[in-house]
């Protein structure tokens, strides 16, 4: 139904019950029921925290009727990658390994979330601990695409697109080391925000790769993002790898996004990354170009440019974010926390193997390969190596942004496919990650866009900026919004 | 090429059960995986290391206490007197 | 303490957490660096030990290593102890493992994750040393040196660790590990060098490998874990930023370091012109340094007298057992107040050395000021020569026989003293005495 409030987008139920068009509880009670008539269809929730999620809206509901205050994001819902840690509600990164872990303590952002009154409704379906670029590897199942069950909702944060795009949440939170927030918006058609790195607190999100991985945020609106981002960013005290400031991007409402310029009002500098677009499929690029045709008047300088360090993108980030996760998941031997099973009796050593066992297919080759490329005598050929590349692109882009704005690229090479398809061929899958790992490498800030449909499936369009440059994003990004304009939801 | 007694020894060092099975597939697909991983061959080592975020020792954390709020025992599954329980030493 | 009482979900290893860097760890390690004649970096970096243990609880551990550009907080060293040195490889900062107690049973090991997280300094030397009695004085001399900086409670138990390496000429090198105090690795050291002396002997070849300390049975054996099969694939923590030191961050941690022990014996010697031997014995325990310089600024007058009762007199009082708590004086119930008004009675003649000595023992029992004590004692100092010689006569009625020797043996003399001093309970004047004894031995011949 059109007139339904799951159609509403964060900024509209914000308003909303602030100016008590409507209760949290009636929100809520209709988002909950939305999730218990479709998610069966798509498979985007691991949890639903029904109970949880009306006696917040209705302590909402009593303080606005007290005449108190409410925070910023009063009353959204909003939906949770299962690898961000919730305190009392279970967090599974889609694995065996933590299957009965309910984590004691609340990352940052979903403290700062509660502080803002926004609703936690669920914990959203990922590949096991952010491994994968389609949601196949989760151990509940594999997330379906809202547009075309039959095929795969992209990955690694699939649950987080799939429900916002089938009105399941407004918002919601995911995970993104190497396109993992990008690539499922992308094929499902909503906005998906990766920021700057250090910007969000990684306290509480459970590790894959620690130097390339940021919580990002999906919605339906380019603004929606911007002011979730805007919630969760900050220095963080239990992190120290967070910046001291953060950008505070100033969003407007929608329509009145000033077209072809930055907030400061100087013209935008496009340049497309020609070796993004060439690698493309050409149903893709088509789309790309035709996008940037529309966009493209007198005062806006669009061309297309080079990043030559690119053909070193996929290797190093692979080394780079299985070395990390190794050794990041070793600390999951189901003695503390993870799955019922006595380890009484058992020698140390073989109980540890033989709990380990029970990792997921991927998440075992890349637990071994980020071994072989840590290990003595493959170091400095592959480790080192890696981190070198990724210093020369991160020096390629910073010289580009010199003379662009914003870079541009199509957000996945190709469009989303069926179930299946690359699963059998682990090599095959990791490339449709070309166009989205630089921005991970080079620790800037990048958002995905819908910019049209072949067939009925979704074409998203990338863009980035330098470091610190979310104002720049959003201004480009919202302008792009308003001038492409696409409308409707799946039908499910 | 990545051989399979490699695959076996990486197995043993992160603790990861690998029957026969599992290392025959694994190694014809981590091979694949490392050989294009050696495109990173023709990066060369010389020049700057790679920067990473730079922190002064002032903007480290105090030595301060802070409390847990709550049970700290309650973080573990498996307990005994206190202690976590885990399997035996050889 | 209870296990598992003192700990958060960062040192638990909880998923999510990170890990968080005290900087107080990094102030000490670089005063440690600085007090050990090291050079320090201009920045350092944190690199991750992977391998599995129980009482790991990332099955990684957080530490420094020296590779690629980068060393840890303090490299290339040297430390003197007595006449000989000892050159620092490093000195590097990490974090404690949690601590594990085998289960009775025998079905399970217990795990204490209290301890895991805490900074931890670790020291490496060269193989400088050729024998374990230096190794002892050495790692004494290391003790009072952190003592000095005030950077850790060195008598909590466990807060003192230490693994020996030994290898003889053309044998390989073996590592101690489980070595529980300082003492022991003199014997541990002892005992492996004669075990690999006597396989040299027998042309068994020595292996090299990790073996552990059984305080038990006084021996090493073989260990357990197969250490030298581990590739620790070690790489930069990603989750600790670079630190960087630079000259003024390293100038301002020394203008905060407390006085080093060498740069204190120094100043003993030129300000107090105390010896070099009672300066040693006081800075080999920076807790009797400290109790003579509070009793010195007492009662500034007499330094040396100070020094002299405290190393040859005190220090004889303290019991040997006490040196193991928290601190050398307990069980003794004086303070510096009253070493100060002893040395006032010496200096000012009240009292004689040895009556000194006779309150001293008496007051570490009782706690009573030296000058109550000596009322009640009655030991004021007898330097009436009448007093005294009529002691003598009756000494000379008595010892018959030695006065007859004095002529011949001049001990006599020293003989007939003693019987003095015995007789007036010590409170003779030594002096008066003996000049009086010489004069009335002079007149009899």
């Amino acid at each position: 139904m059109e007139n339904s409030l799951y159609h509403l987008n964060a900024e509209q139920v914000a308003s909303g019950i602030r100016n008590r068009d409507f209760s949290a509880v009636e929100y809520i009670s209709e988002i909950l029921e939305r999730i218990e008539k479709i998610d069966v269809k798509i498979n985007a929730f691991v949890t639903v925290d029904n109970e949880g999620a009306i006696e917040k809206a209705r302590s909402i509901d009593k303080r606005i009727q007290r005449g108190e205050s409410i925070g910023g994001l009063g009353g959204v819902a909003i939906g949770v990658k299962d690898n961000i840690c919730t305190k009392n509600l279970k967090t599974t990164c889609a694995s065996r390994m933590l299957e009965e872990y309910v984590p004691p303590y609340d990352a940052t952002v979903i403290k700062k979330l509660k502080e803002n009154d926004a609703i936690i409704v669920g914990k959203l379906n990922l590949d096991e601990f952010a491994m994968g670029s389609t949601t196949e590897f989760s151990r509940f199942g594999p997330t379906r695409n809202p547009w075309n069950i039959n095929c795969v909702a992209g990955g690694s944060s699939g649950g987080s697109a799939a429900s916002v795009a089938a009105l399941e949440c407004a918002i919601s939170l995911g995970s993104d080391t190497g396109g993992s927030v990008r690539c499922p918006s992308s094929f499902c058609s909503v906005v998906g925000l990766k920021p700057t790195y250090g910007c969000v607190s990684r306290y509480g999100l459970i590790s894959y790769s620690n130097s390339l991985e940021q919580i990002g945020t999906i919605g339906r609106t380019v603004t929606d993002v911007m002011l979730i981002m805007n919630a969760i960013a900050g220095e963080d005290a239990n992190d120290q790898t967070t910046r001291t400031t953060v950008p505070g991007t100033k969003t407007t409402s929608r329509g009145q996004t000033p077209k072809y310029s930055l907030q400061n009002k100087r013209n935008i500098r496009v340049g497309l990354v020609k070796e993004l677009v060439e690698g493309a499929d050409p149903v893709v690029s088509k789309c790309i170009y035709s996008a940037m045709d529309l966009f493209v008047g007198s005062d806006c300088k669009c061309e297309e440019t080079s990043l030559k360090s690119v053909q070193y993108a996929l290797a190093s980030y692979y080394t780079i974010a299985m070395a990390e996760a190794t050794s990041n998941l070793s600390r999951y031997d189901n003695i503390r926390y993870g799955f019922d099973s006595n380890p009484e009796e058992y020698e140390w050593n073989t109980y540890f193997t033989k709990v380990r066992s029970n990792f997921g297919e991927e998440v075992k080759r890349r637990i071994i390969i980020g071994s072989y490329v840590l290990s003595a005598g493959y170091y400095g050929k592959y480790y080192l190596k890696a981190q070198k590349a990724r210093e020369m692109i991160k020096q390629e882009i910073k010289s580009l942004f010199e003379k662009y704005d914003v870079l541009i690229s199509p957000t996945m090479p190709i469009l989303p496919f069926k179930f299946g398809e690359k699963i059998d061929d682990p090599l095959k899958m990791y490339q449709i990650d070309i166009d989205t790992v630089v921005a991970n490498l080079a620790g800037i800030p990048a958002i995905s866009i819908p910019i049209g449909f072949n067939d009925g499936l979704p074409i998203g369009m990338q863009i980035m900026a330098n470091e610190m440059g979310e104002q720049t994003l959003f201004d480009v990004a919202s302008s792009f919004e308003s001038t492409i304009d696409i409308h409707g939801s799946p039908k499910i | 090429m990545v051989s399979r007694d490699e695959i076996k020894h990486l197995g043993w060092l992160s603790r990861l059960e690998l029957t026969d099975e599992d290392l025959d597939r694994y190694v014809s697909q981590i091979d694949e995986i490392i050989r294009y991983f050696d495109k990173l061959d023709t990066v060369s080592l010389v020049g700057r290391e790679p920067a990473s975020s730079m922190k002064k020792v002032s903007e480290l954390r105090k030595d301060s206490i802070h409390m847990f709020e709550g049970d700290p025992l309650e973080f573990f599954k498996n307990r005994k007197d206190g202690f976590v329980k885990g399997p035996k030493m050889v | 303490m209870s296990p598992n009482t003192n700990i958060c979900p960062i040192c638990s290893g909880l998923p999510g957490t990170l890990p968080l860097l005290n900087q107080r760890a990094v102030d000490y390690a670089g005063m440690i660096s600085i007090a050990l004649g090291c050079k320090i970096p201009s920045a350092v970096v944190f690199y991750r030990k992977n391998y599995f243990y129980p009482d790991l609880p990332k099955n990684f551990q957080i530490t420094q290593y020296n590779a690629y550009g980068f060393t840890s907080i303090g490299v290339e060293g040297k430390v003197d102890y007595g006449v000989k040195s000892s050159k620092i490889k490093r000195v590097q900062l990490e974090e404690d493992p949690g601590r594990l107690v085998y289960g009775n049973t025998n079905l399970e090991t217990l795990i204490d994750y209290n301890r895991a997280g805490v900074s931890l300094v670790e020291v490496v030397t060269e193989p400088d040393f050729s024998e374990p009695k230096d190794v002892r004085i050495f790692l004494n001399k290391i003790i009072s040196i952190i003592e000095h900086l005030g950077v850790c409670d060195t008598r909590l138990d466990g807060s003192v660790r230490c693994d020996a390496n030994v290898s003889i000429e053309g044998g390989n090198r073996v590592e101690i590990k489980n070595v529980g105090s300082f003492r022991d690795v003199e014997k541990a050291l002892r005992y492996e060098i004669t075990r690999q002396k006597t396989m040299s002997v027998r042309d068994i070849e020595i292996k090299s490998e990790t073996r552990h300390w059984d305080d038990a049975r006084s021996i090493t054996k073989q260990s357990r874990k197969k250490e030298e099969e581990e590739d620790y694939r070690y790489f930069p923590e990603p989750d600790i930023p670079t630190i960087v030191l630079g000259e003024d961050y390293i100038s301002s941690l020394k203008t905060k370091m407390p006085e080093l022990p060498h740069e204190r014996k120094t100043r003993f010697l030129r300000v107090y012109g105390l010896s070099d031997h009672v300066a040693q014995v006081l800075i080999d325990n920076k807790e009797l340094a400290d109790f003579f310089e509070s009793t010195v600024k007492i009662y500034p007058s007499s330094a040396n007298e100070i020094a002299n009762l405290i190393v040859s007199d005190l220090l004889g009082l303290i019991d040997e057992s006490t040196k193991e708590q928290r601190s050398i004086f307990s069980g003794l119930r004086i303070n510096a107040k009253h070493i100060a008004e002893l040395a006032r009675m010496i200096d000012q003649n009240v009292i004689n050395r040895n009556i000194a000595k006779m309150i001293l023992s008496q007051i570490t029992k009782t706690g009573e000021m030296p000058s109550y004590a000596l009322d009640k004692m009655d030991a004021s100092i007898i330097d009436s020569k009448d007093v005294i010689s009529e002691t003598i006569e009756s000494i000379f009625k008595s010892e018959t026989s030695a006065v007859k020797d004095a002529k011949q043996n001049p001990n006599a003399a020293n003989f007939l003293l003693g019987k003095v001093m015995q007789l007036t309970g010590g409170r003779a004047d030594p002096k008066i005495a003996l000049n009086l004894i010489k004069t009335k031995l002079a007149v009899l011949e």
